[in-house]
Formats: C-alpha cells, sequence, structure tokens
C-alpha cells in the first residue's frame, strides 16, 4: 500500500514496469501498445453525427472504421488509471494552466488552451502522416 | 468482449504507471524537448530496453509473433517534424494527453480537442498524400538487423550496452 501511495516512483522502474506490460500484452492479447489510432476512429465517430456521408466517402475512414476496440479501451483505461495513481498518491491537482507555461507566458487560460488545441491538430496530423 | 476487458485493464495499469513515473507532465515533456529534464527519456528507454528483450525472446520461442511497421522516409521524416512541432506547442503525446486529463491538467482537454480535428483533417488529405509523402522512399517491413545482416541479439546487446550509459550520463550531468 506504502508503495502504491508514494507520489513518485523511479521514472527506470516504472518504464521497466510498463516494458513488462507490454510483453505480457503481446503475449494474452497479442496486442502491441498503440494511441493515435483511437483519434482516428473517434474522429469518425464524432464527424458520423454530422456527416455521415462524408466519413463514408473517405477512403481514409473506411480503412479506420470508427469503433470502440481494444486500442480504444486502452487509451481510456489510461485516464482511469492515472486518475487512480493520483487521487492514491494524493497528487490529483486541477490545472488549468501548466507550472512552466504560466512561468513563460502568464496565468491567461484562454492563451494556453487556444495553443493547445492548434498544437494538437498539427501533432495528429504529423503522426499519423508518420504512421504513429 | 474479453478483448476490450484487456485493453481496459492493459491501459489502467499503464496509466498508472505513467501518472507515478511523472511523465504525463507538461513540464516534464517541455523539460525533454528543451534538453533539461530527461525523465520521459528515461521512462521511454527502460520501457524499450526491457520490452525489446521480451518481445524478441518470447517471438524466438515461438510465443508471439513480430508486428513490424513499414518504413517510408517520406512519411517518417516528414510526419515526425509536423508532429513535432505540433508536441512543442501542446506539451502532451496523444497517449499522455488523455493520461493528463487523469491528473486534472485540464489544458490537455483542448490539446485532445485539436488531435481530433487533426485526426479529422488528415483522413480529408489522406489521398493526396497517398499519392506524394507516403509513397515517397517506402523501404517495407525493414529491420536493424536485416540492414546489418547479423544477428538481433546483437543489435539488442548493442542498443542496451548504449541506452545505459545514456543513463549514467543523465544521472553523472543530474538530467
Amino acid at each position: 500500500m506504502s508503495v502504491l501511495s508514494r507520489t513518485s516512483w523511479s521514472p527506470y522502474v516504472a518504464g521497466a514496469l510498463a516494458g513488462m506490460l507490454l510483453v505480457l500484452s503481446v503475449l494474452v492479447s497479442g496486442k502491441y501498445f498503440g494511441a493515435s489510432t483511437t483519434f482516428v476512429r473517434s474522429a469518425g465517430y464524432i464527424e458520423q453525427v454530422f456527416a455521415p456521408d462524408r466519413v463514408k466517402s473517405l477512403e481514409y475512414f473506411v480503412k479506420t472504421t470508427p469503433k470502440i476496440d481494444w486500442q480504444w479501451m486502452f487509451v481510456f483505461g489510461g485516464l482511469l488509471g492515472s486518475l487512480i495513481a493520483s487521487r492514491m498518491g494524493r497528487d490529483f491537482k486541477s490545472t488549468p494552466v501548466p507550472p512552466l507555461w504560466e512561468t513563460r507566458f502568464g496565468p491567461n487560460r484562454i492563451k494556453r488552451w487556444t495553443t493547445a488545441f492548434l498544437g494538437g491538430i498539427v501533432l495528429m496530423f504529423g503522426a499519423r502522416l508518420a504512421g504513429g | 468482449m474479453n478483448i476490450l476487458l484487456y485493453g481496459l485493464v492493459t491501459g489502467i495499469l499503464f496509466g498508472f504507471l505513467m501518472q507515478k513515473a511523472h511523465v504525463i507532465r507538461y513540464d516534464k515533456q517541455l523539460g525533454a524537448l528543451m534538453l533539461k529534464d530527461f525523465t520521459i527519456v528515461k521512462f521511454m528507454i527502460s520501457s524499450v530496453i526491457v520490452s525489446m528483450i521480451g518481445i524478441y525472446l518470447l517471438s524466438d520461442l515461438g510465443y508471439i509473433k513480430l508486428d513490424i511497421k513499414s518504413a517510408s522516409l517520406g512519411a517518417n521524416l516528414i510526419g515526425g517534424l509536423i508532429f513535432g512541432v505540433g508536441w512543442g506547442f501542446v506539451g502532451y503525446c496523444p497517449a499522455t494527453a488523455v493520461a493528463a486529463v487523469g491528473e486534472g491538467r485540464w489544458d490537455a482537454t483542448f490539446g485532445l480537442a485539436g488531435m481530433l480535428v487533426g485526426a479529422a483533417v488528415y483522413a480529408e488529405a489522406f489521398p493526396l498524400l497517398k499519392e506524394s509523402v507516403l509513397a515517397w522512399g517506402n523501404m517495407g517491413k525493414i529491420t536493424l538487423h536485416g540492414i546489418l545482416g547479423i544477428n538481433h541479439w546483437i543489435v539488442i546487446a548493442v542498443l542496451t550496452a548504449l541506452f545505459t550509459g545514456m543513463f549514467a550520463w543523465f544521472e553523472k550531468r543530474n538530467l
């Protein structure tokens, strides 16, 4: 219990455990870790609501069908795992603007959130292009 | 149904480890990009060493099959550069952005919204990219040991030694 409620684990130890988790996952479920395909499936899911015909007509959404699969649950599980870990370690903290950002660019939320949003568009376009 | 449950449990454990290692923090991700704090690199490379050994061991024993991705110079290089620019602005990569919300980092939700838009934009651009960037320098499913024509355990041993040396250097420099 004491280890689980500690706020900080060595990145080497946690990383090595994550490596073991990956090996176990491949052995048990045949699944390697990934996240960005889930964003394609989810984007298709959302776009379907507004423009179902458009989604059906795009080759990329036909290839990567909007659905909930192993990876989708893996990514969602990541949120729960982080919530559990931060609660156990009394490390959960409502943080609208990251400390490092605040020291450099100030506490303005709109500025930070807009940057994160626009950066997210660029990041995901690059990730999908690179195949990750 | 079972496979979805496996995904959820694996994700919970992975998210737990990422939170404890502090890698889902904007400050740590930017710290690595500014070459000042290599926490996320320590986490990633430790994971690579262990899984590289484990995966090849199980593959040699015939328990699992490898899933090697195709290398495409155009897609990997240009996509990687674009990803890097976006990453510098968001401060979270896709998986860490989701996990960051779990420890209360609300700015990550806006990053996630942007990522969904980015995926939709990519779907629109895909037909054009398929004929251009994605076709440039496609080298198929290559591996380091395949190119060098040596046993994979030599590559694993050399990489493990290099990574361990890098860790020692990080610790010496307090990075």
